[in-house]
């Protein structure tokens, strides 16, 4: 979501700074204190679902557990004043401090575990509320009498109490979409974007996922305990069953849904929007008759809006801009680069490697040196271990034993973004891009991670180059699936040169294209390797091997079976045999 | 420490709890799982179920079995056409979740303004059977639910496995195109699994009118254990919901046989918990 | 009309009487109707989530009142309008209703909502606004700390306290006293409250707690909860519960063919548990029902009847007046006495008026000059006979005929 933004850009910062200064000033303007009741209900809803959509909606981790970080925030303040006298506002950051505790404390525990993804990240949130609920329930700090906090001074910000629960509010929700907005726009966000997209990838592409996810975790709880600290001295009397009620985190995920989770402000619409209908309908001759209304108006919204409003308007205001015309992907120009002599530094080392998936033995003991600037090829039978190397060296699974050595530094045991930050990068077979970001984000993305930081002028700069290197110039706002096959490939090809790798790992990258396209490729691959590139690929197609290949490495049953020159190891009858059979060897 | 019977009474009385959240689970299971819609109005249509089912045997003396053969072929429809509203819109899974709490939300209103928001409970003279077997007591209708759920659930999953219409479903959750590739209408499968699920929603409110007491508030209650349910017996496994119901039932009420039953909600969860890090798989 | 003779000027009461015998005599010529600009009296009702069951029962209750106070002199001879809002079951929503009705609809006066949680943001905002709130299901007196909010029911200003003595020598009056008690009750906050107070009192009067069980309210499965209670099985059940919580644990008790000697249940749904096969003889809590003596108070005939009427057309299962109905139509009385008695729609002066002189209700005549506003304790305990309620306890208060039966 960064780039694509179709307006022009003066105006959505001179709304937000309008809309900022007019409810800042507000409650004196001498309206009826309802509306300083109701807009602070409106900002609450704003503040749960922008920071529910910090984790759930960014990254994709749906978390059914919002309640629970609310409610220890409304306990946290309500144990405090009550209990032990500390001043109201003194008890806010101490409620966001506790509820970013609690979901440290879970995330630590659950993001490092690969299979607690998708429904039973939900689950495990929706489980840690009832623990924590019923907690409270039996212990003093609520014990069952509920917690009578209408006896507790408020402070003295506004001349009325409405006022400065407004302001409280107000400020709350401001801050919250101000981290929503910066988080949306920085390298945090981006990580996070991919991580919804394809975790794997983006922890491949350098993105520090286990990082991110606790940071959006613990931002996220954070907020919510801080917004549950406030609105204990709005309830006026807590009850555990009204707390933890599964409407805040229904909610939270309706109005998100309604805005667009995807989007820092589609939350804020979303609530602004389901707030209001709530409160449309409250006359008491047509309360349910009001509520099958909301109902109908929210089905009608969704359907005609599946991703949401923001992202409606967004497409919408994308369109309304001149379409270009789509040209093809060009051909790759040739480059005439000379080709360049392997260099004498060892870029890949691996020794020894074994992997073991319980009883299966995949490698069993691989030896390899790769030099600079050397194209090596890696092929043989199916089964024998070629995307299993590749998985193992960029780190994707960890080595059952033995090292391996990148430009001299040991990465055997490094995490993937770890890894990736050593200058190695890879491709996927079937390509994996970023479905909901553009080719340029996509490619900005590895850039990012795989480069020094620096200004995002200059990542985009580098972005677009490597777009045209790939001959996808002209498609950088298009999403990958309005890309044909080659296209994509070479995107992943993109993708992986943004980060200017010492180490490219290439997995089939030519399977599925015609002869043309594979022509295209090949020309591609040369023109990496004068870069300053190594590239280790494996492959199928033996024509490409053999031209491309400086050296080709033959694997079997997880062994290297042969190592060499590429038309001596294709005419040696042991690899004949392993591929077509003993029969044919002779 | 409680005595052995008094566990034993509690387990048996959990176990059959727990049949009734895998009956509810099943059908959201199955439209979860196999069709990626998570559907709310499930509850709902359970309720709009157990409420005709009532209203059928209070007011005209129609005994429940009856009801259901007529309710449930109804519901069948009722999910049929939510599926087919879903398929025009192309609706995506997060928006189902939206869409089918706002459905949900119609059914209790007008479920309220049909029968009222006050407590209405279908009285039968059997309600209270119970069986003895030795020191214990099995309630009889809590038993033939959970025969039923149990049923229910391995046909479902014997259809799911071994029919080609089961396998074909699966496959087409798993990757639809492929599916279809292969000549597998996903479109009239999924037409056909959403009416069941919704069926399904109809015998479990069979059963919560003979066993539960009729509120709509009451739509809104069972959501979270069922869902936990749902998760837990993996998506699209209907004996996996059943089993995982009874779980998380008995565990319910062994905690509530030894602890303040206040408590039980935290032993039951904890667990969930502790399994869930150690290794889903096992479950 | 209301016994007030007392305080009114004997001129006032003649020319009343003669207006009351000509309009007797004269159907046709109307009563002088309230009239001029609407007295607007706002509130809120949970007319929908998990309140509702009681709530509908609250506005059927209003729709009466208000009519039958307009049907006299309204307020201050104007009529009255009740600006009803729904809070959805949500204190936070009751709170910003309540700020709605008195800062933009302007209403002149307010009436509580249900339930203690709505009650006690309602009971914020009055204070902040100045405005009389009169209540009638708060069963937590000590939270109801504004000076100027009235209880309509008379709990009492400490009913943990009171009530457990009352249903102690109701069951000492048993023919064998009971001498072992199994307390089970619902976390809710009233509930709990009382249940304190039970085991406190019993323990104190040497009725032996055997078993205390605390469930969680929103408690599905009373299986294991029943094996235990039957296994204690102690000479008396008291059960912390409301809504339907009593009807789960005596159905539970029954699939293993328990029944518990006698049993007493808090604030449970009145009509399921009277109509339920499982709750012969079973005790509750009450503050009043449609019999005598009630029955010949002032009015409580004819709202009794008209509660009847409009509960069955409004398709309510159980149609029989209770003790929420009897609240709300307490809270009208208390209001309308309040303004018409302060001659004034000034909350201060309502609020000084009732202090001083109580308020003739449903109930009798309530005092408010107690600790948190409370008078008197006026709980009562009813029975099931014959599938219907029976108040049998105190003896004062139970029909001619109308024993309490124990075992």
């Amino acid at each position: 979501m960064t780039s694509a933004n179709a307006l022009p850009s003066a105006l959505p910062r001179l709304a937000a700074v309008l809309g900022i200064a007019v409810f800042a000033i507000l409650p004196t303007a001498g309206l009826p204190a309802f509306y300083d009741s109701f807009f602070y209900i409106v900002f609450f809803w704003i503040s749960l679902s922008t920071s529910w959509a910090l984790l759930s909606g960014f990254a994709g981790y749906f978390s059914l557990g919002h309640a629970a970080f609310f409610g220890v925030g409304m306990y946290t303040t309500a144990t405090l004043t009550t209990q032990f006298q500390v001043p109201f506002l003194a008890t806010v950051p101490a409620a966001a401090a506790v509820a970013a505790l609690l979901g440290i404390g879970i995330g630590a525990v659950v993001f490092r575990l690969k299979r607690l993804r998708g429904e039973l990240f939900a689950l495990l949130t929706l489980a840690v509320t009832f623990v924590i609920a019923t907690i409270i329930l039996n212990t003093p700090i609520d014990g069952g009498a509920g917690v009578f906090m209408s006896a507790v001074p408020m402070p003295d910000i506004m001349p009325t109490q409405t006022g400065t629960i407004y302001v409280l509010g107000f400020v709350m929700c401001a801050a919250t979409l101000a981290i929503a907005w910066k988080v949306a726009h920085s390298r945090l966000g981006m990580g996070l974007f991919a991580i919804h997209d394809d975790e794997d990838v983006a922890e491949a592409k350098g993105v520090p996922t286990f990082r991110y996810k606790m940071a959006a975790f613990a931002l996220s709880a954070g907020i919510a305990g801080a917004v549950g600290g406030i609105h204990a001295m709005y309830v006026g009397f807590l009850t555990v069953g009204g707390t933890f009620e599964l409407t805040v985190p229904l909610y939270v995920v309706l109005m998100s849904v309604l805005g667009g989770s995807r989007h820092w402000f589609g939350p804020t619409v979303g609530a602004a929007v389901i707030t209001t209908l709530l409160y449309a309908f409250i006359s008491g001759g047509e309360a349910m008759i009001g509520r099958a209304i909301v109902g109908l108006i929210l089905i009608v919204a969704i359907l005609w809006l599946p991703d949401g409003v923001v992202p409606a308007v967004q497409k919408w205001f994308r369109k309304r801009k001149a379409s270009e015309t789509e040209p093809a992907a060009s051909i790759v120009p040739v480059v005439t680069a000379p080709a360049r002599p392997v260099g004498e530094r060892t870029i890949l080392e691996v020794r020894g490697v074994t992997k073991r998936f319980g009883g299966l033995q995949a490698l069993d003991g691989v030896d390899l040196d790769v030099r600079e600037g050397e194209i090596l090829g890696l092929v043989g039978p199916n089964g024998s271990g070629k995307t299993t190397l590749i998985n193992v060296i960029s780190g994707f699974y960890p080595l059952s034993s033995g090292t391996i050595a990148v430009d001299g530094a040991q990465i055997g045991h490094l995490p993937a973004h770890e890894v990736a930050g050593r200058g190695v990068a890879r491709t996927y077979q079937i390509p994996r891009p970023f479905v909901n970001m553009t080719v340029l984000d996509n490619v900005a993305l590895a850039a990012t991670f795989g480069g020094p930081v620096r200004p995002a002028a200059e990542v985009r700069d580098e972005a677009v180059h490597w777009i045209a290197f790939t001959g996808l110039a002209g498609k950088e706002q298009a999403l990958p699936a309005e890309l044909n096959l080659h296209e994509r490939k070479f995107l992943e090809l993109a993708r992986a040169l943004a980060a200017r790798p010492k180490l490219l790992l290439l997995d089939e990258v030519l399977s599925g294209l015609n002869p043309a396209e594979v022509d295209n490729a090949i020309r591609l691959v040369r023109a990496i390797r004068a870069q300053g590139a190594t590239i280790v690929f494996v492959e199928h197609l033996m024509r490409a091997v053999v031209e491309l290949s400086d050296r080709i490495a033959v694997l079997n049953e997880g062994k290297l079976f042969a190592l060499g020159a590429p038309r001596e190891v294709m005419r040696d009858p042991r690899v004949i045999s392993i591929y077509l059979g003993k029969a044919y060897a002779a | 420490m409680p005595s052995a019977t008094l566990l034993g009474q509690a387990l048996i009385s959990g176990v059959l709890a727990g049949g009734m959240y895998g009956l509810l689970a099943l059908g959201l299971s199955l439209s979860w799982g196999l069709l990626r819609l998570v559907n709310l109005s499930h509850f709902a249509l359970a309720f709009l179920a157990a409420y005709i089912v009532y209203d059928l045997g209070t007011n005209y003396h129609v005994a429940p079995w009856w009801s259901a053969m007529m309710v449930v072929p109804a519901m069948f429809l009722i999910g049929v056409a939510q599926h087919w509203l879903f398929d025009k819109f192309k609706v995506n899974e997060l928006a189902s979740l939206l869409i089918t709490f706002s459905f949900a939300m119609i059914v209790e209103a007008g479920i309220q303004l049909h029968w009222t928001a006050d407590y209405r409970r279908f009285e039968t003279h059997y309600s209270t059977w119970s069986l003895r077997a030795g020191p214990f007591y099995i309630p009889v209708l809590e038993l033939v639910l959970c025969i039923v759920a149990g049923i229910l659930a391995w046909g479902t999953w014997l259809w799911l496995r071994k029919t080609y219409v089961g396998k074909a479903l699966r496959a087409s959750a798993e990757d639809a195109d492929i599916a279809a590739a292969f000549g597998i209408d996903h479109k009239k499968l999924a037409y056909l699994l959403s009416g069941i699920g919704a069926a399904y929603a109809g015998v479990a409110g069979t059963f919560i009118a003979l066993i539960a007491t009729l509120a709509p508030a009451q739509i809104w209650a069972w959501l979270g254990v069922v869902f936990a349910v749902v998760i837990i017996g993996r998506l699209g496994n209907p004996l996996g919901a059943l089993f995982a119901g009874m779980l998380i039932g008995a565990s319910e009420s062994l905690a509530m046989a030894v602890l303040s039953p206040a408590w039980a909600p935290v032993v039951s969860f904890s667990v969930l918990i502790v399994i869930l890090l150690w290794d889903p798989d096992w479950l | 009309m209301i016994d007030r003779m007392g305080a009114w000027p004997r001129r006032r009461v003649l020319a009343g009487m003669v207006g009351a015998t000509a309009a007797l005599g004269a159907p046709a010529i109307l009563r002088a109707a309230p009239s001029g600009k609407p007295v607007r009296v706002g509130g809120t009702l949970s007319l929908t989530g998990f309140l509702a069951q009681t709530a509908v029962v609250h506005k059927i209750a209003s729709e009466i009142m208000v009519e039958e106070i307009n049907s006299r002199n309204g307020f201050l001879g104007r009529p009255v309008e009740y600006v009803l809002l729904d809070d959805q079951s949500k204190p936070d929503v009751a709170r910003s209703l309540y700020e709605k009705l008195i800062t933009v609809d302007k209403v002149d006066l307010i009436q509580g909502p249900y339930a203690t949680a709505p009650i006690l943001a309602a009971m914020g905002v009055a204070q902040r606004y100045g405005k009389v709130i009169i209540q009638s299901s708060m069963g937590i007196p000590k939270l109801q700390t504004y000076d100027m909010a009235f209880p309509a029911t008379p709990f009492g200003p400490n009913p943990d306290q009171t009530y457990p003595n009352v249903i102690l020598d109701a069951m000492a009056s048993m023919p064998t006293p009971p001498k072992t008690i199994v307390i089970l009750t619902s976390k809710f906050p009233s509930a709990q409250f009382m249940a304190q107070g039970m085991r406190e009192q019993s323990e104190k009067r040497g009725v032996k707690v055997v078993l205390y069980l605390e469930y969680e309210s929103g408690n599905r499965d009373f299986g294991a909860i029943a094996a235990r209670v039957k296994e204690a099985n102690a000479d008396f059940l008291w059960v912390g519960s409301l809504g339907l919580e009593s009807n789960q644990v005596l159905e539970a008790l029954r699939k293993l063919d328990y029944t518990p000697k006698n049993s007493f249940h808090l604030y449970p749904a009145p009509g399921p548990l009277a109509l339920s096969p499982d709750a012969k003889n079973a005790l509750c809590s009450t503050f009043l029902e449609p019999a005598e003596p009630f029955m010949s108070r002032p009015g409580v005939a004819r709202q009794a009847a008209a509660y009847k009427e409009r509960a069955t057309k409004a398709n309510l299962p159980y149609a029989i007046i209770d003790a929420q109905a009897a609240g709300m139509i307490s809270e009208w009385q208390i209001l309308e006495a309040g303004v018409n008695g302060a001659k004034s729609l000034d909350d201060k002066a309502i609020a000084a008026f009732l202090k001083k002189n109580g308020a003739d209700t449903i109930y009798g005549n309530l005092r408010f000059d107690g600790p948190y506003n409370h008078g008197t304790a006026e709980q009562l305990i009813k029975q099931v006979q014959n599938g219907e309620w029976k108040v049998v306890w105190p003896a004062k208060y139970a029909a001619p005929g109308v024993k309490l039966i124990g075992s």
